[in-house]
């Protein structure tokens, strides 16, 4: 091992204590906060789903008319692409997202899922 | 070397990297993102017989040719500005402290800015710079693959040095 390797492996392994440090205080600011997913397709958002009042599970077809198509599973408190005819099918291997920041992308048909933490929504609650 | 035999050197290095980097794309791996980098391979070792020129033009190759076999746009990409800021970092790294980092440090580094790369076009691609969050993951496999690229590599170097069929 060379001098300089030192080095590298010093500020590869700061590098990778602050940006894990980082996700941490991200995860536990949004801790307790309402899930909200967001479907985003061409940089546009065309559904919202609120995570924790779904109380059956669903699925959801988005397709294009060029025979993209992608399905989107909703069970309570998680969501994901459950089927895609995409090449690469990042998406689908993605998994389930549960956490706010979690992103499930499908590059080829642009379509995106995004959770969000929201803060409660008071009225809603005391109607 | 003469320019024809650099040529045709030149060419089986774009081919067998385009072969390595379509199979790799079809190799599982634990999380989304997460590649082998065994196409780096090639780029590192042509850095190291023939030089920087050189491995810009392996790695724009190979990213063009493989995205023309399956791929898209947002693929190409994708797949080019991380290539090429990964080899950006392994030149200069290759160039400036040669003697003081080895091989296995200059592919982490490469692997890293790699990733880097990636995240970076894909916040701009879906406006949100929280897909950072994933970094230290990304970082983790960085440095495990990228050890094992530069050890691919340094094996695949020594065994070359020990044939002189290159040098006329």
């Amino acid at each position: 091992m060379k001098k300089g390797d030192k080095i590298v492996i010093i500020i590869v392994l700061s590098l990778l204590v602050v940006s894990s440090l980082f996700v941490l205080i991200y995860r536990n600011a949004n801790k307790g906060k309402a899930l909200k997913a967001k479907v985003i397709k061409n940089q546009e958002v065309i559904e919202e789903f609120d995570l924790d009042s779904i109380k059956e599970p669903m699925e959801w077809l988005i397709h294009d008319e060029e025979w993209h198509y992608n399905r989107v599973r909703i069970e309570n408190g998680r969501i994901r692409f459950s089927e895609a005819n995409c090449p690469d099918l990042v998406c689908v291997n993605t998994g389930w997202l549960s956490k706010p920041g979690d992103i499930a992308v499908c590059m080829p048909h642009n379509i995106l899922i995004k959770i969000e933490g929201e803060k409660e929504n008071l009225d809603e609650l005391s109607y | 070397m003469n320019k024809t035999k650099k040529m045709v050197f030149l060419s089986l290095l774009v081919g067998i990297a385009v072969i390595i980097h379509i199979i790799e794309g079809q190799i599982p791996v634990l999380f989304p993102g997460i590649k082998l980098g065994l196409a780096n391979i090639i780029s590192l070792f042509t850095l190291l017989i023939l030089g920087w020129k050189e491995t810009l033009i392996v790695v724009i190759l190979r990213t063009i040719i493989s995205s023309m076999y399956g791929g898209s746009l947002s693929t190409f990409l994708f797949s080019i500005t991380g290539g090429l800021l990964s080899n950006i970092v392994m030149i200069l790294l290759y160039k400036y402290f040669k003697d003081a980092i080895g091989i296995s440090s200059i592919s982490i580094c490469g692997a890293i800015f790699h990733n880097i790369g990636q995240l970076f076009v894909a916040a701009i691609y879906i406006q949100d710079f929280k897909i950072y969050i994933y970094l230290p993951v990304l970082l983790v496999s960085a440095v495990v693959t990228g050890f094992f690229v530069g050890v691919a590599v340094n094996f695949l170097h020594n065994h070359f040095k020990a044939q002189n069929w290159l040098k006329n």
